[in-house]
């Protein structure tokens, strides 16, 4: 396995509406290595979200290179890239983003179906997850029945639910209270520890101590980059 | 301040202009189709009801059956309404029409011309029917022998001008007469079962038949008011008794009315009243082809049902719309606007984009009635619409449609917590149900009406290709060939000597409806009574008539010349046979009655042909007997369709030349056959053509609503995309609802279109079955025309980058 998960090589992307043109990242370079647990930070509309976005194969850079597991994936199609992603990628949302007309189980459950896992094997990875998350006695419960904590654990529960080799969280606290936000990052560090990389963007330096690496970034650019440990 | 709800409302359809174009479009198509079934309707309904007695005038109709053959008509005999009259204070008056021949020449200038719409008709008619003079005195227009009223349009055609009273019109049905106009008449409107242009005076009728046993004409009472026309039914036993029986003794061994029915058999008078004709009556014989109550009925149903389905459509997507408002509503309760005035903002939106559909549907009404009128064969015009009983719906629809439309909105979302709904936690859980059983009733009455488009042309086809016994194909017929006289024969020689034409035949009598029928009292032996007699079609024919036809003979042998004795000979059909009950039929005899008991005829039975349907096939075939004698009515030609227009051209040549100034008239066989069926014909294309409407009105309805659904659904659809779902994996998911509910409809419809289906195929005495693909077909249609509609918006949210639906703002 290669050393670098990802490789990122002057990446661009521009927003363009009616009349403005948004760079939003602006040759951008930047590498994670395998099993590195490494924070995106910087102001509000500095290309935070883009950049996890494109990490994410969910959007595709207009320039630049980006190497994925030592695959050039940047110029992939639709298809290769969902592909690609639900094997190997999890997210993480600052909203949560369950569906709410699913319970926790069927919201966790979703990813394995979307890979063709079959019944039996589901119920039993769910329940593993569900148990680890220890939201396992609200399976049966809808979203909204939930608090905003259980919610981002079930989030969380249903980006590992695939056993990803990468996360990426969007702000995974920021809708959330100091001692909910601790305990999702006591989660993260843990998976962590058990070896997925991790990308997480956040506004917490608090948050972004958990990590192992920080990477400053404004108007599309990276500005410095902290090594943590 | 109303005109500030306007303007805001106005300003609403204009922001959703997908919506407001859907949801407009779609309810004035349906009301569109509301206000021609209801016109249509409506007309079907006025029949003859522009009589002033129309509430007295009653038909007599007879029913008879005679050694198994029934027959059920709109005649009665030569006498029987002056005895009526006679005999019951409560008759009034009565009058008789006679329209035997169907058809006369009448003469304008050197050329004669097919009049089809004639009659006689007795000095009463007008005082029973309302048919105004614009010239003359019609009280004693038709006193006198060789006296004529005509119709306005008539004289105008005759005459150049509606003042024809005096002038002359001369007129050959096998003999010239002279008649003289003494009244001109307004036209007969369109909705009245009788059409005629002439009448003629009843004296010119030369009738020699039974003046109570033979039943030739239409007879109408007008009875006195306040009399119950179902107990002066009753009376009409006493008059079998007092004048029918005796004259049927003097030719039969019958010696009583009991041991006339003991035998099986029966002779029954009723009356109808005559607003009834139109869509009760569908007898033989009748002036016109009826209407139908069961259409009436069912046209009903379909523009209750379309405007249902419409109106359905409206509140759907006007409550779905609605949901989305609900933001606006929040912001606007937060600025303090009150309930009340939300309330109505809401009702008048929906009110206005009904009236708005109400206009457009007029104005569609306006544009599609000429085509409608040609497809349903009426005359019906805008103006209708004003009528007493649409011009309310007119106005008040809109505000009924507007109200109830508008009330969920108006209502439910005025009555939120202003904070609940900013923080999107409104959940319209309740209206997705209720929505759910809408789309299925839309759906429901869609396949019901395609279901019911199938039987329907699948009967058609059936009719079309049955084997009916001979062949309709390519059957040429020249008309009114009794007008030639004594060169019928050589016409008819002249004609076979052309190439292409195979075989040709003279006889009045065709195997389609109007032409020749007569029937009489058969019977097994020579004493004539109610058990040994019955009655039967006796056709007269020539030796090419069941070659020409290609009828074919089941026993015996056809006519021959090579047999002298022919002309005491009879074919029967198998009906016939079935009645004689004979092993072997052929070198029997039957009988035919004479003028008196022990008159009777013989006739030694040669052969007998297989059952042909001489008449359509919504009757059995009955007891026919086809007899070697001259009846030269048509002349018929079976011919090669390449030689046709060369055919043609000779049949028009030699006419000319054996029989100047008369018109020819020739028609094909299967052109006569198809006429039979006009009428299902019709409702085929009718129930076709709002089927397409229902379907097209659903379907917008559900593009509505899935556009709506898939926005609603937006950010779960970007989710599931993240998690790897595929786009064929997203528009199963916002399919699968829909067809879900698509299926159930069809669960619904499908036992209803049977019964509804197999109660109109009883109509017909030879029909197809219902079968399961006829179900299966109109399921599969409706579920992938839902599954198209809805697919268009699900597969554009399936495409949507998931990034976009999700981004927090
Ligand atoms: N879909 C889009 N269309 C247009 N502009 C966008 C879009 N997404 C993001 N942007 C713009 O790109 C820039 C970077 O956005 P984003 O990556 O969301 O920033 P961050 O997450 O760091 O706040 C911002 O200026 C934003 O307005
Ligand atoms: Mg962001």
């Amino acid at each position: 396995m290669a050393a670098n998960m990802i490789k990122i090589t002057d990446m661009e992307k521009i927003y363009r509406t009616e009349e403005v043109e948004t760079v939003a990242l602006n040759k951008l370079n930047i590498e994670v290595k395998n099993g590195e647990f490494v924070a995106v930070m910087g102001p509000s509309g500095c290309g935070k979200s883009t950049l996890l976005n494109i990490l994410g194969l969910l959007d595709d850079p207009d320039n630049g290179s980006f190497v994925f597991n030592d695959i050039e994936v940047a110029h992939f199609n639709e298809r290769r890239r969902a592909d690609l992603r639900k094997h190997n990628i999890g997210f993480v949302f600052q909203s949560f983003n369950l569906i709410d007309e699913l319970t926790v189980f069927e919201n966790v459950e979703l990813p394995l179906i979307y890979t063709g896992i079959k019944g039996p094997e589901r119920k039993k990875r769910v329940e593993a997850v569900l148990d680890k998350v220890q939201i396992m006695h609200r399976r049966n419960h809808y979203p909204q029945q939930l608090s905003g904590g259980q919610q981002q654990r079930v989030a969380v529960a249903r980006a590992v639910v695939n056993n990803p080799k990468l996360i990426l969280a969007d702000e995974p606290t920021g809708n959330l209270d100091s001692s909910n936000g601790n305990d999702v990052m006591q989660l993260l560090t843990e998976l962590n520890e058990q070896g997925t990389t991790i990308v997480m963007v956040t506004h917490s330096e608090h948050d972004a101590r958990y990590s192992h690496r920080i990477i400053r970034m404004l108007d599309g650019q990276t500005v410095t980059e902290n090594i943590l440990i | 301040m109303i005109k500030n709800y306007l303007l805001i409302a106005w300003r609403n359809l204009l922001k959703n202009k997908t919506f407001s174009i859907i949801n407009i479009t779609g309810l004035a198509i349906g009301l569109s189709c509301f206000l021609l079934i209801a016109l249509y309707v409506l007309d079907e309904l006025s029949f003859d009801k522009f009589n002033d007695k129309a509430d007295r005038i009653y038909r007599i109709n007879a029913a008879l059956r005679f050694g198994g053959a029934d027959l059920n008509f709109p005649l009665s005999s030569d006498m029987m309404g002056q005895v009526l009259k006679k005999d019951y204070p409560q008759v009034e008056d009565y009058t008789r029409i006679y329209n035997s021949n169907g058809s006369k020449l009448v003469k304008k200038g050197t050329e004669f011309i097919t009049e089809y719409n004639v009659a006689h008709a007795d000095s009463t008619l007008f005082n029973i029917f309302t048919l105004p003079a614009i010239e003359g005195d019609t009280k004693t227009a038709l006193n006198e022998p060789n006296s004529v009223v005509i119709t306005e349009k008539t004289a105008n055609k005759y005459f150049g001008t509606s003042h024809a009273v005096g002038k002359t019109l001369e007129t050959d049905d096998n003999t010239k007469t002279l008649y003289k106009v003494t009244a001109v008449i307004k036209d007969i409107p369109l909705n009245s079962h009788f059409n005629f242009d002439f009448f003629f005076s009843m004296k010119n009728v030369d009738y020699q038949w039974g003046q109570f046993t033979s039943h030739n004409f239409h007879t109408y009472l007008l009875l006195k008011k306040g009399t119950d026309y179902k107990a002066f039914e009753k009376n009409f036993d006493t008059y079998v008794d007092k004048y029918v029986i005796p004259e049927i003794k003097t030719f039969t061994q019958i010696k009583s009315m009991a041991e006339f029915k003991k035998a099986g058999n029966m002779l029954e008078y009723s009356l109808i009243p005559l607003t009834e004709i139109h869509l009760y009556s569908n007898r033989q014989y009748e002036f016109l082809p009826g209407g139908n109550i069961q259409y009436v009925y069912i046209f009903s149903a379909v523009a209750i049902f379309i405007l249902i389905i419409a109106c359905i459509n409206f509140m759907n997507l006007t409550t779905a719309r609605s949901s989305n408002r609900a933001r606006e509503v929040g912001i606007r309760k937060v600025l303090g606007t009150v309930r009340k005035d939300l309330i109505k903002q809401f009702l008048i939106e929906s009110v206005l984009m009904v009236v708005l559909s109400m206009v457009i549907a007029i104005g569609i009404c306006y544009l599609v009635l000429p085509l409608f009128n040609s497809v349903a064969d009426k005359t019906m015009t805008v103006r209708s619409l004003l009528s007493p009983i649409i011009l309310p719906l007119l106005i008040g629809l809109p505000f009924v449609v507007g109200l109830l439309a508008g009330s969920y909105p108006a209502f439910f979302l005025s009555a939120f917590k202003p904070i609940e709904v900013l923080k999107g936690k409104l959940k319209l859980g309740k209206s997705g149900s209720l929505r759910s059983v809408l789309v299925v009733v839309q759906f429901t009455t869609s396949i019901m009406l395609i279901i019911g488009t199938i039987v329907i042309y699948r009967q058609l086809h059936y009719i079309q290709t049955r084997d009916i016994g001979f062949n309709k194909d390519q059957v040429l017929i020249v008309n009114n060939v009794y007008t030639l006289n004594n060169n019928a024969v050589p016409f008819k020689q002249e004609i076979l000597k052309m190439a292409g034409v195979k075989s040709g035949t003279l006889s009045g009598y065709l195997p389609v409806s109007s032409s020749s029928r007569s029937d009489n009292v058969f019977s097994k032996s020579p004493v004539m009574d109610s058990k040994n007699g019955f009655d039967m079609q006796n056709w007269r024919i020539d030796y090419d008539y069941l070659q020409t036809f290609g009828m074919q003979l089941a026993k015996g042998r056809n006519f021959s010349k090579e047999y002298g004795s022919d002309s005491g000979a009879v074919i029967i059909n198998e009906t016939a046979a079935q009645i004689l009950g004979y092993k072997d039929p052929i070198g029997q005899k039957i009988y035919r009655s004479g003028d008196a008991p022990g008159q009777e005829i013989s006739y030694n039975i040669i052969g007998v042909v297989k059952n042909f349907n001489y008449e359509s096939l919504k009757q059995t075939v009955g007891p026919l007997g086809l007899f070697l004698h001259s009846s030269s009515g048509f002349a018929s030609f079976k011919v090669n369709a390449a030689y046709v227009p060369e055919i043609l051209k000779h049949v028009e040549s030699t006419w000319k030349a054996m029989a100047p100034g008369l018109p020819l008239k020739y028609r094909f066989l299967d052109d006569s056959f198809n006429e039979m069926y006009t009428g299902e014909q019709r409702i085929g294309k009718i129930i076709l053509i709002f089927s397409v409407l229902a379907i097209l009105i659903a379907c917008l309805g559900l593009f509505g609503l899935s556009t709506f659904i898939a926005e609603q659904r937006t950010k779960e659809i970007g989710v599931r995309k993240v998690l790897g779902a595929s786009v064929q994996g997203i528009v199963q998911l916002l399919s699968k609802e829909f067809m879900i509910l698509v299926a159930v409809a069809f669960i619904i419809a499908t036992p209803v279109a049977w019964w509804g289906m197999s109660k109109w195929l009883t109509n017909f005495v030879y029909r197809i079955n219902i079968e399961w693909w006829m179900f299966a077909l109109a399921g599969v249609l409706a579920l992938s025309i839902a599954l198209a509609t809805t697919s268009f918006q699900a597969i554009k949210a399936a495409l949507m980058n998931p990034v976009k639906s999700l981004r927090t703002e």
